[in-house]
């Protein structure tokens, strides 16, 4: 892959329309700011779910980040957001 | 009508998950331990879910400071949680404003985005 490892993130359509979808409120807008906020704000929280996975991985001396190391970090990482 | 929804609910799906799998990748090769894919999927559905209740949060904001539209004051409310998060989103803030000033010729990101397109 071309890109550097930083550039990978989330499309802004894509989270402009995903926001859109959840709103109950049609008349509901979102500015340009927000929706790159946002997008940032979910890159940062899937990356420390896959940071934190990967510890809980390392500290059970496993080669493989498993779903059971994600469940055990999921309840801190959500208090966190 | 419904169907519709449902498809597009699908795809914006299947992008976020992608792009997790993308961002786990990458945290792999930097630790020399992959994901397996069941993982990587309950992570995007996580991230998935989070996202809806980022939206509903941003929408009451908005809400109670009486506006119709989400701005990035909405956001930092939503980062309050955590004390490194409310700073990262808080300089990020103020980078996206440094970079409208010095595209001072467009009028906003959003022309500027869809010129692109």
């Amino acid at each position: 892959m071309a890109e550097k490892n930083e550039d990978i993130g989330f499309k802004k359509d894509t989270i402009s329309k995903l926001l859109s979808s959840f709103f109950k409120e049609d008349k509901t807008r979102l500015s340009g700011d927000a929706v790159l906020l946002v997008a940032e704000m979910l890159k940062v929280f899937v990356r420390e779910a896959a940071v934190r996975s990967q510890k809980q991985a390392a500290s059970e001396d496993c080669d493989q980040v498993d779903i059971e190391h994600f469940e055990k970090i999921l309840p801190q990482l959500l208090m966190d957001f | 009508m419904s169907d519709d929804k449902d498809e597009t609910q699908q795809r914006l799906k299947a992008a976020i998950h992608f792009t997790v799998g993308r961002l786990c990748q990458m945290t792999g090769e930097d630790h020399q331990r992959g994901f397996s894919r069941q993982t990587v999927a309950a992570i995007a559905e996580t991230a998935f879910r989070q996202c809806d209740v980022f939206a509903k949060d941003l929408e009451a904001f908005a809400r109670h400071a009486k506006r119709s539209t989400v701005n990035s004051e909405d956001v930092k409310l939503i980062a309050r949680r955590s004390t490194a998060l409310s700073i990262h989103i808080q300089r990020k803030t103020e980078e996206l404003n440094q970079e409208k000033k010095s595209t001072g010729k467009r009028k906003s990101r959003d022309t500027e985005e869809e010129s692109k397109e």
